[in-house]
């Protein structure tokens, strides 16, 4: 039977590990239309069926992969899926995306989203086609990377065009910060999904397909897409992109002094350029690689040919520059691009895994880590011997990898002596490759995320560079000048609560942030109209925006259920407090406070502790949340 | 005798055209419905393939319905969908593995040089060419790369 809407297939698969089951559910057509699908999926699934009682990795977390109705389809940069779950890595909120061509195909095999339950009793691996599910043997499989994996299933099946998502041996050994691959070399990275499918014991899913993706209205459509497309393709910026993917961020943010090194000591690092998207461009691209129906190709192969980092396969991206990078001194750009590529075949997060190596280097060179505990590695910066060692032995739980496996906050409560204070983590997750001080939007926006550190909850870019008219148009002429100037805090609070609000519809609908936040082609009208034509919704813009801060406000009352107020809102001292020594930003810190004040009274929050309102809450449909705001702090 | 070609050093393997096949063939979006299709294989290959509109077309003889021939006027190979038994046997016996059948309706499709795919080819792969304006531009790549050299040789005007 066909679901209500296009764009949709109408089925929710529903895996029960513990006992062995699958079973095909229909999508709720209400469920739909007021949280589209994606991230809006996820955050009212999980918060229906998990909570405070809920261990990450016990069998009663609940593992969440969903696409939007536009994923699959011909929007630009349409091939998003979401993975979400309760965080082993911050014990909050967990969510990571990906593109790739996994999430077209599991919605062409007859599938919106998989809900994972339970834990097996021994390795599995799902294998979905045309409707159908199976729960299949991943005995063999169990302990191989994800390259084997891939290679390993498709050779079973006797098929190349096989579509897959799995995890490396990072997941099976509960490392806190694994990921959940896909297609090779794209991650769902952050909050550690990878050990909540490892706890699951669920190696990888493996979908092939031949279903629709129905559109409601074909004629308009075809039109639509034609002119969206143009669009894209006539934004200076793809060529860019294009050309050089997002390690060309190296040198800019260098110039603007965002470029966390060593550790958040400094955001400007010398050898910026040896690192950057020119010398990768020129040395070792092979070529860009696209997801599926990308116009902007950011992806990218690489080859190192020869020596001992010789490798070839996918392209890092600004974030795994930085914070493998940068943020540990590193400049050997052989090694990071290695590094890399290891961290994608053991499927581990590199912002984190870079983030808690440049904390235990900097600990290294205070003396509060010695060569006693790391096993005679020698942590100096710069050091990229020991750094891609470090991820081998991360990866595998050996040694001083066990340590760092679990994360630079867990790390540093077990390690003492003072290592605390060198963690650059936001509610246990460590940020990426962001330094808040060189641009206060970031700064604020990574305090505010339901992830942990997070600078693509809000993404606030348009004042990394000044893009004066998508501003105009985006938040109103009257904050002009300041709102575009990126050491003033002024209005910055309007600019990420706008930017949250279109960020999570854009993660729902199942879109790329290229393209509708950076370069800022897509705003809620071209969304609006190409889910109207795709799925026959007949959405207004306020419904979208609306949906928009209904999502936002859903994921921060399960953060406040988990115990999470206005002090967890925060930034490591070191960006409050140390003013930034170099470049641009010299002598600023991030102003979060007033901020913040600014962020909590447009959302309509508490300014005191951080919580909605039952007013905020009501309005937007969230009713059922009310009950669990902590009684005796309740605003009015 | 055109056929649409597409440029493994250009495609980027993103399978738009797939998309747009499919929903300008069958109003849906479909890339099991498509008339061309994109090969990735690693490391680093994307390839279109779709039906070479062969002279002699193997399709064609081997098809026990004759439901596969050249089509003259048009200049290509066709496929009378109402004489199409499903029996794969075309499947078998195209060494591109160009043509295929409907998932749905099993009957053989493939590419009808309809040329909806390649203007929207982000990256500009695909193209309609005949054998013979294939090798002209060919030569001519092949003679833009030789012309410093030439005119090194040769005294024409220089600005």
């Amino acid at each position: 039977m066909q679901f209500k809407y296009g764009g949709y297939t109408g089925q929710v698969l529903e895996v029960d590990l513990s006992r062995g089951k699958v079973v095909g559910n229909p999508l709720d057509p209400l469920l739909a239309r007021e949280y589209l699908g994606g991230a809006g999926f996820c955050s009212r699934v999980l918060y229906d069926e998990i909570g405070p009682k809920t261990r990450p990795l016990g069998p009663e977390n609940v593992l969440v992969i969903a696409t939007g109705p536009l994923t699959g389809t011909l929007f630009p940069q349409a091939s998003r899926h979401v993975v979400a779950a309760k965080s082993p890595l911050t014990g909050i909120w967990g969510e990571a995306h990906a593109a790739g061509h996994w999430g077209a195909e599991l919605k062409f095999a007859g599938f919106d989203a998989i809900i994972v339950r339970g834990r097996s009793p021994r390795p599995v691996y799902l294998w979905i086609e045309n409707g159908q599910a199976k729960i299949k043997n991943a005995r063999r499989l169990w302990g191989c990377d994800v390259y084997e994996t891939d290679a390993m299933i498709k050779e079973e099946f006797g098929d190349g065009s096989i579509k897959l998502l799995y995890i490396g041996q990072a997941g099976e050994n509960l490392v806190r910060f694994a990921a959940v691959m896909n297609d090779l070399d794209r991650a769902a990275a952050r909050t550690g999904m990878g050990a909540v499918m490892g706890s699951k014991r669920l190696k990888a899913v493996a979908v092939r397909g031949s279903r629709d993706i129905p559109i409601a209205k074909p004629e308009s459509y075809l039109k639509l897409m034609d002119e969206l497309r143009e669009k894209m393709l006539a934004d200076p910026f793809t060529q860019g992109r294009a050309d050089y993917g997002t390690p060309s961020l190296v040198e800019l943010m260098n110039e603007i002094g965002r470029l966390p090194t060593r550790n958040f000591q400094t955001g400007v690092f010398e050898h910026a350029e040896a690192i950057g998207g020119k010398t990768i461009r020129k040395r070792y691209l092979v070529k860009p690689r696209a997801d599926f129906a990308c116009i902007q190709r950011c992806g990218r192969y690489t080859c190192v040919p020869e020596g001992p980092y010789a490798y070839i396969g996918g392209s890092p991206e600004y974030e795994t520059l930085s914070c493998v990078g940068s943020k540990c001194g590193i400049g050997d750009v052989e090694a990071i691009l290695y590094a890399h590529h290891l961290c994608n075949r053991y499927g581990m997060d590199t912002c984190s895994f870079g983030g808690t190596l440049a904390w235990a280097m900097e600990c290294y060179e205070k003396g509060i880590i010695t060569k006693d505990d790391t096993g005679g590695l020698d942590l100096s910066w710069g050091n990229h011997a020991s750094m891609v060692e470090l991820v081998h032995m991360v990866a595998r739980r050996k040694g001083f990898g066990n340590i760092l496996a679990e994360g630079s906050y867990h790390a540093a409560r077990k390690v003492g002596r003072g290592a605390e204070e060198y963690v650059m983590c936001i509610k246990k997750q460590e940020i990426a490759g962001q330094d808040g001080r060189a641009q206060k939007s970031m700064g604020l926006g990574n305090a505010t995320a339901a992830r942990g550190a997070d600078h693509l909850y809000a993404f606030p870019v348009l004042d990394e560079v000044g893009f004066e008219k998508a501003i105009r148009e985006r938040f109103g002429a009257k904050y002009l000048p300041e709102i575009g100037e990126k050491l003033n805090p002024k209005y910055k609070g309007l600019m990420v609560k706008e930017c949250e609000d279109f960020a999570v519809v854009v993660e729902s609908v199942g879109v790329c942030k290229y393209g509708t936040m950076i370069p800022p082609t897509f705003f809620y009208s071209d969304i609006l109209r190409a889910l109207n034509a795709t799925t026959g919704m007949r959405l207004t813009e306020r419904e979208l925006r609306r949906i928009g801060e209904r999502i936002v406000n859903l994921n921060r009352m399960f953060n406040v259920r988990e115990g999470i107020a206005r002090r967890d809102d925060t930034l490591p001292e070191r960006l409050l407090k140390e003013p930034a020594p170099d470049g641009p930003p010299k002598g600023h810190v991030v102003e979060l406070d007033q901020m913040l004040d600014e962020y909590y009274r447009l959302r309509g929050w508490d300014v005191k502790t951080g919580l909605p309102t039952r007013g905020k809450l009501r309005a937007l449909g969230l009713e059922f949340t009310v009950k669990d705001l902590p009684r005796r702090k309740v605003a009015r | 005798m055109p056929y649409l070609y597409g440029d493994p050093l250009k495609c980027t393997g993103c399978r738009i055209c797939e998309l747009y096949c499919s929903l300008c063939h069958e109003r849906v979006l479909n890339p099991k419905k498509a008339r061309l299709r994109v090969v990735r294989m690693e490391p680093a290959i994307d390839k279109p393939i779709a039906c070479r509109q062969c002279a002699d077309p193997p399709c064609a003889k081997v098809c026990p319905t004759n439901a596969i021939a050249r089509n003259a006027a048009a200049d290509m190979v066709a496929v009378d969908e109402a004489k199409c038994i499903g029996c794969g046997t075309c499947v078998e016996a195209c060494p591109f593995g160009a043509i295929w059948l409907h998932p749905e309706r099993k009957v053989a499709i493939k590419c009808d040089l309809c040329g909806a795919c390649v203007p929207r080819c982000p990256v500009g792969a695909l193209s309609i060419v005949t054998g013979e304006q294939f090798a002209n531009r060919r030569r001519a790549e092949l003679i833009a790369r030789l012309k410093p050299i030439m005119l090194e040789r040769v005294r024409v005007p220089r600005d």
